[in-house]
């Protein structure tokens, strides 16, 4: 090929080439750092839905918290084996599958405890965000998968319809999973 | 209407899903051993068995628990092996004082000794924790739960 360009313009030929290489590892290294940059602003709104008491007070070591003031629930209730309680008092003792207007018991399908490789509480950012993205710690699931259980499972979804008494959370869960989707998209950032 | 399997019949009723299940036993289905407490899930009175599992029937709704499927037991039809060995247990030492919350006490400690047959004052105090008494009767609870295990071993 080299052979049917014009010796004028072979002459020209290695700087260009140059010019269009570092064009494109400057491109290249700005649109990383642009998804990188994404993707961190991204996770500070994931990290501020995360924390938010609907989320945080059942994502605990060993006994959830309950309501807008993330006091330890009343009655005690304890983990137990599965995340369910233990003797009578388990999570389906008092809650149903929906919240329930009488007493007020919020309730949504499989109400219970995240497994306790999930506890949330007491981690920094940066480890909230390490461990949201390890597949050991956050049910083997993959970035993509994150993004499905939280934009589709029927617990996640009721911290959105909390029911009277207690705060839903305030972003609109359609705008949580977009920026889910960002912070996915750019690498799952975490901050420093 | 829904259907409701109570003390193992079956059991029509024209009702709303969201009622709780409590007022379908005591009003109309005339079950009224079952007590009611705070309304709220907080005490324990209300308790019964779904399935063999003690829950509180006045925070479970009737929708939850219709169709016939899930078994409801209340402190009427309480029956079995355990059943037997905790209520012998709380006649012997006489658990009970004024009484309003001991069917709902009675109702968990079966649930507690049909999953852990040797609890510890541990595993009582903490699988017990939503029975509350005003009178008081932890100590002897706590004693007839042990009792009662040691019948059955």
């Amino acid at each position: 090929m080299a052979s049917m360009i014009q010796p004028k313009a072979r002459r020209y030929l290695p700087g260009l080439l140059l010019t269009a290489v570092l064009l494109m590892v400057s491109a290249t290294a700005a649109q990383a750092q642009t998804s990188t940059a994404d993707s961190l602003a991204a996770w500070q709104k994931v990290s501020s839905v995360l924390t938010h008491p609907r989320c945080l007070n059942c994502h605990q070591p060993n006994v959830p918290k309950q309501g807008d003031n993330r006091q330890i629930h009343v009655p005690l209730v304890v983990r137990g084996p599965a995340g369910h309680g233990v003797g009578a008092m388990t999570c389906g003792s008092c809650h149903n599958a929906s919240n329930n207007p009488t007493s007020r018991t919020p309730g949504a399908p499989h109400w219970h405890l995240a497994p306790a490789s999930m506890n949330w509480e007491g981690l920094s950012d940066r480890e909230l965000c390490l461990m949201l993205k390890d597949p050991k710690r956050n049910g083997k699931r993959t970035p993509e998968a994150l993004v499905t259980h939280m934009a589709n499972d029927g617990l996640v979804l009721w911290g959105w319809e909390a029911g009277a008494g207690r705060e839903s959370v305030p972003m609109p869960h359609k705008e949580f999973v977009d920026h889910l989707k960002v912070w996915v998209a750019g690498g799952t950032a975490c901050p420093k | 209407m829904v259907t409701l399997n109570v003390n193992g019949k079956n059991e029509e009723m024209d009702v709303s899903p969201e009622m709780p299940l409590l007022w379908a036993l005591r009003d109309r289905l005339n079950l009224t051993g079952t007590k009611y407490g705070c309304g709220r899930a907080m005490c324990g009175a209300c308790t019964v068995h779904v399935d063999g599992e003690a829950i509180r029937s006045c925070s479970i709704m009737v929708g939850t628990v219709a169709g016939g499927k899930k078994k409801i037991t209340t402190i009427e039809g309480a029956s079995g092996k355990v059943a037997a060995a905790v209520i012998n247990a709380w006649q012997k030492l006489d658990v009970v004082q004024c009484g309003y919350c001991q069917s709902g006490q009675i109702m968990s400690a079966i649930t507690l000794l049909s999953k852990n047959s040797k609890p510890t004052d541990t595993d009582i105090d903490l699988g017990m924790e939503g029975n509350i008494c005003r009178c008081g009767t932890y100590v002897r609870i706590r004693q007839a739960i042990h009792q009662a295990a040691k019948s059955l071993a």
